[in-house]
């Protein structure tokens, strides 16, 4: 037989098995569009940001520009109280305690936390309207952490 | 129209509806309403608060009633201590 032909041969043979392993057994990124994951994890993914855009217009549209800006730039917003009138609910723009300032000073923190997952941004409507609109049961739902009693303040 | 925003883990879901149409006795109106209601009573079952919010100056108030005459509606799932 001619020596290139089993060359060729050969080299053919090596190719099908380098192109089976490509496909069925490596886990390279180019297996999935969107990167080494599995398409499932990639619709979770495009969800989870549509989901935040969509949280964060609802907010937007919930702030004058003002607040909206002072949350930009701070990383919290402001609520006062409408049972206590020295005090202020800092709201942070990311998961965290609930601030409680009485005439400037911090007195304690509140843990409150919606029972479903949702958008970080969901999350300060969700203080907001509850502190306007449910400031006693909001009250009666939170975990307190006290500055004189909590150990760890 | 008139918005309710149910606020869930894929953001917030709108219903929406035409009350001065549903007033007028538009079928389709008058549904979409009905439909708004139910899933009101049914987020409200499962623990939700509801508030009728006007605009971004003006104070939330919390109702226990479908109102179809609120300009927006935002539910928030049920809360708890963390």
């Amino acid at each position: 037989m001619d020596p290139l032909l089993l060359l060729a041969l050969f080299a053919a043979i090596v190719m099908a098995i380098g192109v089976v392993w490509l496909l069925f057994v490596s886990r390279l990124p180019y297996r999935y569009p969107l990167g080494n994951r599995h398409p499932a994890f990639a619709r979770y993914y495009v969800n989870k940001q549509e989901a935040e855009q969509r949280a964060e217009s609802l907010l937007k549209g919930l702030l004058n520009s003002d607040q909206y800006n002072h949350l930009v730039r701070k990383g919290y917003i402001e609520v006062q109280s409408g049972m206590y009138p020295y005090r202020t609910y800092r709201i942070p723009r990311h998961r965290g305690s609930v601030e409680v300032y009485e005439m400037g000073r911090l007195v304690m923190s509140l843990c409150v936390q919606p029972t479903e997952a949702v958008p970080d941004a969901d999350v300060v409507v969700m203080h907001k309207l509850m502190i306007e609109g449910n400031e006693r049961e909001y009250l009666r739902r939170a975990n307190y952490f006290d500055r004189q009693t909590d150990p760890f303040w | 129209m008139a918005k309710m925003r149910i606020l869930s883990s894929l953001g917030d879901s709108v219903v929406e509806w035409d009350t001065e149409k549903a007033t007028e006795g538009d079928v389709e109106a008058q549904k979409a309403v009905k439909e708004a209601e139910r899933i009101f009573k049914e987020a409200r079952a499962r623990g939700a608060t509801a508030f009728k919010v006007d605009a971004p100056d003006k104070a939330a108030e919390r109702i226990d009633k479908f109102d179809k005459n609120a300009e927006q509606i935002i539910v928030v799932p049920r809360v708890a201590g963390g």
